[in-house]
């Protein structure tokens, strides 16, 4: 597939053999290089395909290959011109996502305390395969119908948590009724949990500040420690999806769909199959939010155990908490007119502008905080949404690997990841220290090229970079 | 149902990072056991066999020995899952989905496979053995499902070939 330059940072696929839209991806040369080198490109186009898409197939700088859509891939589809949802478009591990966490400390309070404070994240927070959760099961059933407020009333997190999350932790039209018994069991032992793979919580210290209006307004301050925590909806959103998948196949031919890859399974927003997808995937968000916010708790009691002070005193507000898997119905402007579109983001960050009536009111002069978290070894990024982005209000969600796993166990060993990143003043808890080289930095893009890209094609403005000094990992 | 084979997971497993390994018409003389296959973000398999039953028991044994190594002698808790599919591609993904299923919620990881199959190609059933998560040490992270991206399950000429690619 032929992409051309269009602009500085933009690569167009023209729409060729049956694509009803353009594919468009936000890339530097040397990122564009790199998405040429597999299959990301080509899913581009295959999601171009999609029924009652508009404008473009979009992928953000940190694109790369995936399974039916590429990680990194924006799609929007018009609903009332029989524009469909697709669960490959939101993928497995629906609203993962990433909470960055403010604090009163420094780095020279983490280094007098780091032993103390990694020790107590390490069997705080529950992480690998099948190494347990925070929460008790019966929570389940009132988390899928209230999210982040359901945790919140069991006794997990503050008050104001709710206000600084996307969607305020709950997602619009959960219905938990569709959701299986089978993804509930799955659920019922991970309610707080990490995971593994990419999964992680990280120390960080604010680095660079970039906006400093933008930086005070989120809660960060140059030499501050925060901490990012980045996960989703563990096995039950994985069955939520399996099951929804099985429905959606046959149901295709019913609404005569006929797509390039099975993975990209989809039926119109406005059918029974639509509708019941949108309220499982709902539900199942509703876990994420309420597992990102547990482990949050736990992570301010682990800091306030450290110190020796309460949890209120660390100082551990909620900055953001953003989700970079969900399908949202979204009002956006196409061809001049407002349209109601469902807008797919699968490794994409939404990114309102300032002035969005869905933002707090302390961030409506400012816009959306984004968090871009890189490798364990390298920086993180927070960016704020602008106006007139270009992408349905998308950004990025990460680095973006550039190396199979397989790959990057064989050219270092878990042991020498770890040694190297202590010997940069990183402490490191693995749960599996054989797998840590799977998650090695040079497994990654360039996390401040993903972020510079960004900035160039007003996907979103630069705040303040963060540098890691502690890692826990599944 | 034809008669059950019994199946297990390798002790070790044959990696291949490099180009995409294909089997074509040519090469399935033997039986081969499931290879990697690379992928930038996920996972995936091949395997090729003498008959579907083989090559599910290939495939399973394949997911398995991604997230842990074990001997299939050691499996101490049994567990077994029946499908019917309208398509043998989906046979292969119900299969596999139910048997990861099953290890996160028993908190085992299957290491030995009894597989059996209906004369039609179309039903199967899997006797699954395993051992506890603990008692295993993880080569992979934990594959959160399996997926339809770039799924390939057919007979050609006189075997059976199959590649499936995973989410984790």
């Amino acid at each position: 597939m032929e992409y051309r330059r269009i602009s500085d940072v933009v690569w167009e696929l023209p729409a060729t053999n049956g694509m009803a839209v353009p594919g468009r991806i936000f890339a530097s040369e040397a990122l564009m290089e790199l998405v040429r080198s597999e299959r990301a490109s080509d899913q581009v186009g295959n999601v171009a395909h999609l029924p009652g898409i508009v404008k473009a197939s979009f992928a953000m700088p940190d694109i790369h290959w995936g399974y039916g859509f590429p990680i990194g891939g924006v799609a929007a589809t018009a609903i009332n011109e029989g524009g469909v949802v697709s669960p490959g478009g939101v993928g497995f591990d629906i609203c993962c996502g990433v909470r960055l966490l403010a604090s009163n400390f420094t780095e020279a309070d983490f280094d007098s305390h780091k032993d103390a404070v990694m020790g107590n994240l390490d069997w705080r927070i529950p992480r690998g395969l099948g190494k347990g959760a925070i929460a008790e099961a019966r929570l389940v059933p009132d988390v899928l119908a209230r999210g982040a407020a359901a945790a919140l009333d069991a006794g997990y997190g503050w008050e104001d948590d709710l206000e600084k999350c996307e969607e305020k932790g709950t997602s619009v039209g959960a219905d938990p009724s569709v959701i299986s018994d089978r993804a509930v069991e799955r659920g019922r032992g991970q309610l707080g949990s990490l995971g593994a793979g990419n999964h992680f919580l990280e120390i960080q210290v604010v680095d660079e500040i970039h906006d400093s209006e933008a930086a005070r307004a989120f809660g960060l301050a140059e030499g501050m420690l925060v901490v990012m925590l980045h996960c989703g909806s563990r096995g039950l959103g994985h069955q939520t999806c399996t099951d929804q998948l099985r429905v959606m196949g046959p149901a295709m031919g019913r609404y005569d769909i006929a797509l390039p890859d099975r993975q990209l399974a989809c039926v119109p927003v406005d059918t029974p199959e639509g509708r019941e997808y949108l309220g499982a995937m709902a539900a199942s968000a509703n876990f994420a939010w309420a597992n990102r916010h547990i482990l949050a708790h736990a992570a301010r009691e682990a800091f306030a155990d450290a110190f020796g002070v309460s949890p209120r005193a660390t100082g551990m507000s909620l900055v953001f908490d953003v989700a970079h898997n969900l399908a949202k119905i979204e009002t956006h402007e196409v061809g001049g007119r407002p349209k109601e579109l469902c807008v797919h983001r699968k490794g994409a960050t939404r990114a309102f502008g300032p002035g969005h009536p869905d933002l707090p009111e302390d961030l409506v002069a400012v816009g959306q905080p984004v968090l871009v978290p890189g490798s364990m070894g390298t920086a993180s990024w927070v960016l704020r949404g602008v106006n007139d982005n270009p992408a349905f209000a998308s950004a990025a969600h990460g680095a973006g690997r550039v190396m199979s796993r397989k790959m990057a166990k064989k050219k270092e060993s878990g042991h020498q990841v770890r040694e190297q990143l202590q010997a940069r003043g990183i402490s490191v808890r693995a749960g599996s220290i054989g797998l840590l080289s799977e998650e090695a930095p040079y497994a990654y893009k360039d996390v401040d090229e993903v972020a510079d890209v960004c900035a160039r094609a007003g996907l979103a403005a630069k705040v303040a970079r963060l540098r890691p000094v502690g890692v826990v990992k599944g | 149902m034809a008669r059950p084979m019994t199946w297990s997971a390798p002790a070790e497993i044959d990696v291949d990072d490099g180009p995409d390994h294909r089997v074509g018409p040519g090469d399935h003389n033997a039986r081969m056991p499931f290879r990697v296959l690379s992928h930038t973000a996920e996972t995936g398999i091949e395997a090729t066999a003498n008959t579907l039953g083989e090559l599910i028991g290939e495939l399973c044994a394949g997911m398995f020995g991604l997230i842990g190594s074990a001997e299939p002698s050691s499996a101490r808790k049994w567990v077994e899952v029946k499908v019917v599919a309208q398509a043998v591609e989906e046979l292969v993904v119900d299969t596999l989905s139910e048997l990861l299923y099953h290890s996160e919620v028993e908190n085992l990881i299957f290491c030995a496979f009894r597989v059996s199959t209906d004369p039609g190609n179309l039903a199967v059933r899997v006797k699954a053995g395993g051992v506890l998560v603990g008692a295993v040490e993880p080569v992979g992270p934990p594959i959160k499902a399996v997926t339809y991206h770039d799924l390939v399950v057919e007979q050609r000429k006189d075997v059976w070939y199959g590649r499936v690619y995973f989410d984790v």
